[in-house]
């Protein structure tokens, strides 16, 4: 394209202030977080640099441990249902009616609340003394489980509350690759005489897998990094059962003011994570090369 | 596997209690909501039969703080809409259109952006922040939300998708760069204007974390952080029917945004598989 | 005072050239064919005429005005994209009128143009409809009428035909020779297909590889191309280049083809270089007559001529003419009946020679 020199200062003037934005709000904080992490610092700006040491206290810290083996068994128990569920959906409500119109609404509607309320709907369902279950549970004569004070079942409850509230975007993801295979290849898996379940698993599903792969990624990147339903549901409790990485991190920054530590546990989870989003870039990378 | 064909029974079976164990809890929070507080505190149960009643919805409405919590919310995620459209349409149409130095290495690092999750800023943003004394104030709450490499991202596919040819006749029909930009790329962006205008402010009016540290005056509460505290601070007030009718009132407003964007919502949806 | 005129124009993008120093001058009210293969620099040197491409060095000058250092929309230039390029989001009237506004001309006079050119196109009940309404002629049309509006000193035309079916571009082929008439302006179309050229062009400027390789009135081009790729390009089925060599003596070059007959052909022995020659013959000049000293490949009947695709006895490929009713089939023996009179020659480096004219 013509213009030269005057494209040039029009390029900066129409980017610039999004990448003044973005330096100043996002690079320069993620270098200033690395830099906190090698201190010990408060919030009132006091600070001494330390080196390695709030590493050093976090891989000996049983806590940040807990923390950690938490944020593993939350993400497992969410991502594998999670993805099975929303790929049956999508199988189920891959249809141009009406009725799945209306299903594929409802499915989506929880995925739009805001996490505060989704906590408070689940804490009154959930609850043993006031909760619905537990007047389902009474009515049939049964004893209501103490989801959220029970060591063994908060885990659980802040998975299920977790399920319910983001199965829309992963089944609008499914549903989109449905809609990406041509619709000949089924036409021509008839004229084979394949039948429903061959269909299935030799067409739509390896057809599916890169979106699979994104869905998985995407939900462990998501959900390695759940807070706002632990910290509102069982404020990590009883004593830590159910505390993810992030909410130590927030206990530790705003509850302890003990800013360069959480820094430090900050950076080691934003590692796990930033390795997580490579194996998906890879992943997908990989798998749509492989389907050319 | 046919579009129009219809379910099995048997799928049809299981989607109907899938959508009712989705639905019970929505139901369940509005008959509480529709209950009087002092019958809720005697048995939960009492919400299965009448009688039902607004009154705690007229609470809301005058005298409780979640009207201005609303208002507060409704600033914040506006603001931080329209910023990010204008941001990243100026940026987007700049890297899909203009040649300037840098211009691909300046791409890729927006797009690193994509890979920082924001918990490895919070903690830094918020004493960078606390330094620049933006805390409790709308643009302390705004300005976080401004920052969306994905923005960018959508917008300069978005531009890219439009055929150069345009460009050239209206260079030749005379524009200047700001009126090709303005009169005719800009009205083609419409549809992504709205995917990117709506994801923008779902996120915005969901976000719960930079608000629960950034505002910690109740004047300056978004309704996720208002709700949040009423939520822990039950206990002493008791008032489940009335705290239940907060929650159906806080979602009402994106209820609505969901039902009249939800063709959008799905597109957008569609596009984010595909790429 | 001449139209437009290039003075040496080159142009490469990055290490590869794409101009290599075209310089043509246009007659006022010219309508000029740029014909030539892709990649062959024609499309190129529309866009720098329009000044949507740069040349590395030359002059653009148009009634006098030098106007290659202007912005694309003050050249006095105007342009009916390949694709239309029309804007989705205006009406039909808004994107006529969109360069005029941009150029400040008062709205009354705007109203005034968009109506005239609507009218002379047939498209006055189309004003208020946007471009995603309307049909590929229809929305050809509007891109025609946003030229008309500005009233420019110089159309360009780029591929203009080339979107639409068969029967549309008849007609339409037929509306631009119309409008030419109407307009008081030059004419550049970009094309690739010699048809359109030959029907719509006062000249044509045959281009290939980087250069121009002919510039003339299309018969004369059809007549006397200047060289064998000219001679390849331009006409329908192509003409037949067959290696020839030079035999015997006399006024007139006489050459022996590769199966061994020999030509007589009109071409002034004088002036022929030295090296192996090509003899050009068109399909109207090889006639199928009786004999069998060609075989048929393929037959092409066309109902009121018959085109014969056969191959000497020395495997060379020929095409031949016959009439409408031929009895010719594939796999047959004829005897191919060469016009000598109308032959060309071709020398080594390519360039043409032509029989006398005997009206020139």
């Amino acid at each position: 394209m013509t213009g030269g020199r005057r494209d040039r200062l029009a390029g900066f003037a129409f980017v610039g202030p999004f990448l003044a934005l973005y330096a100043f709000l996002l690079i320069y904080p993620l270098f200033m977080g690395i830099g906190l992490s090698f201190h010990r610092a408060d919030l009132f700006g006091a600070r001494r640099f330390v080196g390695f040491e709030n590493y050093a206290r976090a891989f000996a810290d049983p806590i940040a441990w807990q923390a950690l083996w938490n944020t593993f068994k939350l993400t497992v128990l969410i991502v594998l249902p999670l993805t099975a569920i929303t790929l049956a959906l999508a199988l189920a409500l891959n249809r141009a009616t009406r009725g799945a119109a209306i299903f594929r609404g409802i499915f989506f509607a929880s995925s739009v609340l805001s996490v505060t309320i989704v906590t408070l709907i689940w804490r009154f369902i959930l609850t043993p003394d006031a909760g619905l279950v537990a007047k389902i549970v009474t009515t049939l004569g049964g004893t209501p489980p103490p989801f959220l004070s029970d060591p063994n079942l908060t885990i659980p409850a802040l998975a299920i509350t977790t399920i319910w509230w983001s199965v829309g975007f992963p089944m609008m993801l499914f549903l989109a690759g449905l809609q990406q295979i041509p619709a000949d290849m089924y036409e021509a898996a008839a004229l084979d005489n394949a039948g429903p379940w061959t269909r299935l698993f030799k067409i739509t599903l390896p057809s599916l897998r890169r979106t699979l792969i994104l869905v998985i990624m995407l939900q462990t990147a998501a959900q390695l990094q759940l807070f706002g339903q632990a910290q509102l549901l069982t404020a990590g409790g009883p004593s830590g059962a159910s505390r993810p990485v992030v909410l130590l991190i927030f206990e530790v920054a705003f509850g302890r003011w003990e800013l360069g530590y959480a820094a430090a546990l900050a950076e080691l989870l934003f590692l796990l994570v930033l390795s997580v989003t490579f194996i998906q870039y890879w992943a997908v990378g990989r798998a749509a090369k492989e389907e050319r | 596997m046919n579009p129009r064909a219809r379910l099995s029974p048997a799928a049809l079976v299981a989607v109907t209690i899938g959508a009712a164990i989705m639905l019970a809890p929505l139901l369940w929070t509005i008959l509480l909501s529709l209950k009087a507080n002092s019958e809720l505190m005697r048995d939960t149960a009492s919400a299965f039969s009448g009688p039902y009643t607004l009154e705690n919805y007229r609470a809301i409405l005058v005298g409780s703080s979640v009207t201005h919590w609303l208002l507060n919310s409704l600033i914040v995620s506006l603001g931080t809409t329209a910023g990010v459209l204008i941001l990243c349409s100026l940026a987007g149409y700049g890297f899909a259109r203009l040649d300037f130095p840098f211009r691909r290495s300046l791409f890729v690092f927006v797009l690193l952006g994509l890979a920082i999750p924001e918990q490895a800023v919070i903690l830094p943003r918020h004493q960078l922040f606390a330094w620049l004394h933006l805390h409790n104030s709308y643009p302390g709450l705004i300005l976080p939300g401004l920052v969306a490499p994905f923005g960018v991202f959508f917008m300069t596919q978005y531009f890219r998708a439009i055929p150069v040819e345009l460009d050239e006749a209206a260079m030749l029909d005379g524009a200047s760069r700001f009126t090709l930009f303005w009169k005719v790329l800009l009205p083609l962006t419409r549809p992504a204007q709205a995917t990117l205008g709506v994801f923008t402010f779902l996120g915005s009016w969901n976000d719960y974390w930079w608000p629960l540290i950034s505002a910690t005056r109740s004047a300056r509460f978004t309704l996720t952080v208002g709700l949040a505290s009423a939520q822990m601070n039950y206990a002493q007030t008791s008032g489940l029917g009335f705290l239940m009718a907060q929650a159906v009132f806080a979602s009402l407003p994106i209820l609505i945004v969901y039902i009249i964007f939800q063709k959008q919502i799905v597109a957008a949806m569609a596009g984010a598989a595909v790429r | 005072m001449p139209s437009l005129e290039l003075i040496d124009i080159r142009k490469a993008f990055g290490a590869t050239p794409v101009l290599d120093g075209v310089s043509l001058a246009m007659e006022a009210k010219e309508f000029i064919a740029f014909l030539g293969p892709s990649g062959s620099g024609k499309s190129t040197l529309l866009r720098i005429i329009a000044g949507l491409e740069t040349a590395d060095s030359g002059e653009v000058r148009l009634e006098g005005e030098r106007i290659d250092t202007l912005p694309p929309g003050r050249r006095g230039v105007a342009m009916v994209f390949q694709h239309y390029a029309l804007y989705p989001h205006m009406s039909v009237r808004e994107n006529m009128a969109f360069g005029l506004r941009n150029a400040k001309v008062p709205a009354d006079e705007i109203a005034r143009r968009v109506e005239q050119a609507a009218k002379v196109l047939e498209i006055e009940h189309q004003l208020d409809r946007k471009p995603a309404q309307m049909s590929g002629g229809q929305r050809q049309r509007v891109a025609i009428g946003r030229a008309i509006v500005k009233q420019p000193k110089l159309f360009l035309l780029d591929e203009p035909l080339s979107n639409l079916d068969a029967a549309l571009r008849m007609r339409t082929r037929i509306e631009l020779a119309q409008l030419r008439q109407r307009v008081d302006a030059a004419v550049i179309m970009v094309t690739h297909d010699q048809a359109e050229a030959m029907t719509l062009a006062d000249r044509m400027v045959v281009m290939n590889e980087r250069r121009i390789q002919q510039v003339g009135a299309p018969m004369d081009v059809y007549r006397r191309p200047a060289n064998a790729f000219v001679a390849r390009f331009v006409g329908s089925p192509a003409m037949t280049l067959a290696p020839a060599t030079l035999v015997g003596d006399g006024d007139y070059a006489r050459v022996r083809l590769g199966d061994g007959s020999e030509v007589a052909t009109r071409v002034p022995r004088a002036g022929l270089p030295e090296g192996p020659l090509e003899l050009g013959l068109r399909p109207e000049h090889v006639r199928v007559g009786d004999g069998d000293n060609a075989t048929v490949d393929l037959v092409e009947r066309l109902g009121e001529r018959t085109l014969v695709y056969a191959r000497l006895a020395d495997g060379r490929a020929i095409t031949a003419e016959d009439n409408g009713d031929s009895r010719v089939r594939i796999g047959d023996k004829v005897g191919l009946v060469i016009d000598g009179a109308a032959a060309h020659l071709f020398g080594p480096d390519g360039a043409g020679y032509h029989a006398e004219e005997p009206r020139a």
